[in-house]
Parts: C-alpha cells; structure tokens; sequence
C-alpha cells in the first residue's frame, strides 16, 4: 500500500500534475499583485514583519519572482531552482502567518485582534501553505525531466541526458 | 560490471546544488530587472521608499502614515477626555464586534469598519448628523478609525474626530470602560 503510494507520488505524471498546480496558483496570484501594486503594498505593511524601507521593495519584486518561477516551474524551464524558490518563498509565508497568528494580529486590517474568526482565516491559509509547500518540495526532490522544455532543448540540441547516456551504455 | 554501472547511475543522480542555488539567483536578478523596469513605465508604479512609518504631529499626537491633509481632525488622549465630558459627542468603536465586547470606551457604540454595511443602518439613527462623531480603534498602528471616519465623511457628517490613541491609550489611562454588545 505505501508502496504503491509512494510510486504515484513520485511518478512522471504526478509530477508534472504537481507543476501545473504550483505554477498556476503562482501566476494566478502574482497577476492581481503586479496590476495592484498599493494595494499588495497595504497589505505587506498590514504584516507588520518588514522594515519600512523594505516594504517597496519588496512589493515590487516578490510578484516577479513567483510570476517568472511559476512559468519556469510549469513549462519546465530550471524546475529544480525555480521549485526551490517557491518553496523558500513559502516557507516565509509561513513563518509570517505563524507569528502574526501567535501575535493575534489580523492582517485584513493590521490591527490586533482577539477576534476567532480571523484565527479561522489564519489557519486555513496557513493550511494552505504547508500543502503547497508539500508539492514544491516534491517537484524539487522529484527531479523529473518528464515534459520539461529543458528536455526538448537538449534533445533538440543533440546533447544526451546522463540516463540516456547510461542506457546507451546498457545496449 | 553491474555493480560498477549501478556506482555509476548513482554518481550521475547526484545533484550538483552549487549549480541550482546559482540558476536561482539568476532567476531573482532576472525577475528584478523585470519588474524594476515594469515599476518604472507602468502608470500604476509605486515608488520604491514609501512612507510607511507613523507621523508625528505634535509631542502628544501621532498618527498613521496613510493619515493626509484634509482627513477629520485628530485629536491627543486629553482631548479625547474633552469631548467624553461633552453630551454633544459620540464615541465609536471602528474594531470588530468580538474585541469591542471584550471592552470599549464607556459609552461608545460599535461600527466595525470592516462590516460598515451590515452594522450601519442600525447605527445611523443614534448618530445624528449634527452631533460631534469620534472614531477610535485598537491604537496608533490601527486605521480602521480613520478608514471609518471617512466613510462618516462621503455619508455627510461633518464634525469628525479621530482619536488615534485609542482603546490601547484610553484603557492604560485608566479612564471609564464599559463590557458587552451594543446598547
């Protein structure tokens, strides 16, 4: 049974199943950000983690990086450096969630708050997180050259993979 | 042989992490430059300092940086102790319904700026357009007040102040507190 999971999980297909996802939800939350720069900027501001200073910068860049990891990730274009970015990038979101959630402070407004229902909120986002984390880390670890662009290219460009290689050698 | 072609699969699985932690500061300066240049031509660009920290008015008045020329009045804690005396005046509490049940300004009613429209209908005919209206919410990092207050304003009222203190400095002051739902 773990064994049959553990092959589902780590297939070809699951893995690129799991590229699409993580990429999609990247783009598709980076899009709003990069069209409403102020108004992500409030939002940082309402985290109360960043200096002042950073709060731009910030802003301005991080919907770059995930717009740009998520096309790389899902059309296979550095998937491992890519990969490993989101998850970093989600490893922060958690962090920022955990301590404003022990904090109590509810980032719809930036102001403290004992209020459950923003708890509630909170949780789920934090939830959410720790899934998609889950699936960055398996497309890093996963290391699958399955329906990448890198792959087309090297084929394309007659430049043998390492297996391909190998299994030459074999015959 | 197999042994020595398994030794080698093994050798070629392994990753070279110097070459991935370099492909992903690429991507970050390549994203940089990307949205820099965005920023920059786009209409919609922000700038890259903002000002984000609390202005400071005077010694004992200090407000939220997105505070701008033209917004209500805001007033000093001893202030706010003025206009409490005052029957012309009323207190509201911008903060959500669960925090101003655990303990408000004694007298103030609830108009949580985050659910305006469900709680002001029921509100509006306890504020009287003539009447002096205060807003206050949790403290100075709080805006809900004065988020609050401007909404007050675009509904026409017109004698506006914003406490930005708020429940955090009235309640360290030791001043008149109240407990419970709406009255």
């Amino acid at each position: 049974m773990w064994r049959n999971l553990k092959s589902i999980i780590n297939s070809q297909y699951t893995i690129l199943f799991f590229r699409l996802i993580l990429g999609g939800i990247f783009i598709y939350a980076s899009l709003d950000k990069i069209a409403h720069p102020e108004q992500f900027a409030q939002i940082v501001y309402n985290y109360k983690i960043l200096p002042h200073s950073l709060i731009n910068i910030f802003t301005i860049v991080m919907p770059w990086v995930e717009l740009i990891c998520g096309i790389f990730v899902i059309g296979g274009i550095f998937v491992e450096s890519s990969s490993a970015i989101l998850s970093l990038l989600l490893v922060s979101f958690i962090i920022a969630l955990s301590a404003n959630f022990l904090r109590g402070l509810d980032m719809n407004c930036g102001c403290f708050s004992t209020d459950p229902q923003g708890k509630k909120e909170g949780a789920i986002l934090l939830i959410r997180d720790f899934f998609l984390l889950a699936i960055g880390l398996q497309i890093f670890f996963g290391n699958s050259r399955f329906a990448t662009l890198t792959s087309v290219f090297n084929r394309l460009f007659n430049k043998p993979r390492n297996s391909e290689v190998v299994r030459m050698n074999d015959a | 042989m197999i042994v020595l072609r398994h030794k080698k699969t093994t050798e070629h699985v392994k990753r070279d992490f110097a070459s991935i932690f370099l492909k992903a500061v690429g991507i970050v300066i390549f994203a940089s430059i990307l949205a820099f240049s965005y920023n920059n031509f786009s209409d919609r660009g922000i700038s890259l300092k903002g000002s984000w920290s609390n202005k400071i008015l005077s010694d004992s008045l200090i407000v939220p940086h997105s505070y701008q020329k033209g917004d209500p009045q805001a007033i000093t804690l001893s202030e706010a102790m003025m206009e409490f005396q005052s029957s012309n005046t009323i207190f509201l509490d911008a903060r959500l319904e669960f925090d101003y049940k655990q303990g408000h300004i004694k007298g103030a009613l609830n108009l949580p700026y985050e659910e305006f429209d469900e709680f002001y209908p029921k509100i509006a005919p306890k504020i009287p357009k003539d009447k002096t209206i205060l807003a206050y919410c949790d403290g100075t990092e709080c805006e809900l007040s004065l988020l609050l207050a401007r909404v007050l304003r675009d509904e026409g009222y017109q004698h506006l102040k914003v406490f930005f203190g708020g429940w955090a400095e009235w309640e360290k002051a030791g001043l008149p507190i109240d407990k419970g739902e709406n009255p």
